[in-house]
């Protein structure tokens, strides 16, 4: 089986039915699988999947091939756009049929709290943590993600996600201790 | 009695902070994503993209799946998933090629050389034709020779009553 890295880019646009089949073949697998996952949470038949995932070849192939067109393959490896491209069409997909639901086990604390809106919450001032350690926290705290995901989602050790967690605590207890009278 | 609070716990912290931006950052390309999520992209380029992901919890949420997903084996998806695929284009190509006539359409062996077939098959009317004509102009020159022929000695009808007569006439002068 031809791997989706061995697969000739120019061909493929220029839509050679042989490489396209290769291609389909190739990338199944990684389409099937993103568009499971993206739609696990919408109350959707097996066949309406397919047609997620079906979909997604449509998107590719559509005007001449201009989606695939648009990928560079000097910025991101194939497996990985097409990972997001699928993702994309798949939650246009699913706002197309239906509502999303999540079972409410899986939905984070944070998420299904009710704010209180007399409670003014402080302000991080611009600059005080950098984007990264920003995600970190949220990724932490309001997603409830443990540091091994994190970790993967940044291409980092868990010991390097501790410690950008920690220092942006530090920050985040100096310039408030500072400020608090 | 001491007057050092305790501090709050981390997440509390972090919950009693608002983090919203006050400039929401700009909308990331999918290409920018994929090169982000593969560690590709230039420092100030990613923090472009953490600033749009931290602020997004959909983006968030499809950061980490995507992560995950990339990183592990992956599941067979069903044969009829890539059946329907491979069609697509086929029936794009199809779709393009000119089309055929309906002679083409019942003998779709002949394709591309069909044109070539076509002139010889002329080619051999013609001749057929021609020789036809030949044969067919000496069995008319036959035929209008045996008309003729026939012609020089007709058989004339008699009108009905005078061949009596005369044949009558005829048997009597004989017998005188």
């Amino acid at each position: 089986m031809t791997e989706l890295s061995q697969i000739d880019l120019q061909s493929l646009a220029a839509g050679h039915k042989r490489t396209w089949d290769a291609f389909v073949v190739a990338a199944s697998p990684l389409i099937n699988a993103v568009v499971r996952r993206t739609l696990a949470n919408y109350r959707l038949s097996d066949d309406d999947v397919m047609d997620a995932a079906q979909d997604v070849f449509v998107r590719l192939c559509a005007n001449g091939f201009r989606l695939l067109k648009t990928y560079d393959p000097a910025r991101a490896g194939l497996s990985t756009w097409l990972a997001v491209v699928s993702r994309s069409a798949a939650i246009d997909f699913a706002r197309r049929r239906r509502q999303a639901t999540s079972p409410i086990d899986d939905v984070p604390e944070s998420a299904l709290a009710v704010e209180d809106r007399h409670v003014e919450k402080l302000k991080i001032p611009e600059g005080l943590l950098t984007e990264r350690q920003t995600l970190i926290l949220k990724c932490l705290y309001d997603d409830e993600r443990d540091v091994a995901e994190v970790a993967q989602l940044l291409k980092i050790d868990a010991q390097t996600v501790r410690s950008t967690h920690h220092k942006a605590l530090l920050r985040l207890r100096e310039h408030f201790k500072e400020e608090a009278p | 009695m001491s007057t050092e609070r305790t501090p709050p716990s981390e997440r509390e912290l972090w919950q009693s902070l608002a983090t919203a931006p006050a400039v929401a950052p700009a909308a990331v390309s999918d290409m920018d994503f994929a090169a982000w999520l593969e560690g590709r992209l230039p420092e100030a380029a990613a923090a472009q993209v953490e600033a749009a992901v931290a602020n997004d919890p959909a983006m968030r949420r499809a950061a980490l799946e995507l992560a995950d997903i990339l990183g592990m084996p992956l599941p067979a998806p069903p044969p009829r998933l890539a059946v329907r695929a491979q069609a697509l284009v086929g029936f794009e190509a199809e779709k393009q090629a000119p089309r055929k006539s309906w002679l083409a359409g019942l003998f779709p062996a002949f394709g591309q050389g069909f044109g070539l077939h076509r002139g010889a098959m002329a080619g051999m009317a013609v001749v057929v034709a021609a020789v036809g004509f030949v044969l067919g102009g000496g069995l008319g020159e036959t035929y209008a020779e045996s008309k003729y022929a026939s012609t020089a000695a007709p058989t004339i009808p008699k009108p009905f009553g005078r061949d009596t007569i005369n044949d009558l006439n005829d048997l009597f002068s004989d017998n005188t």
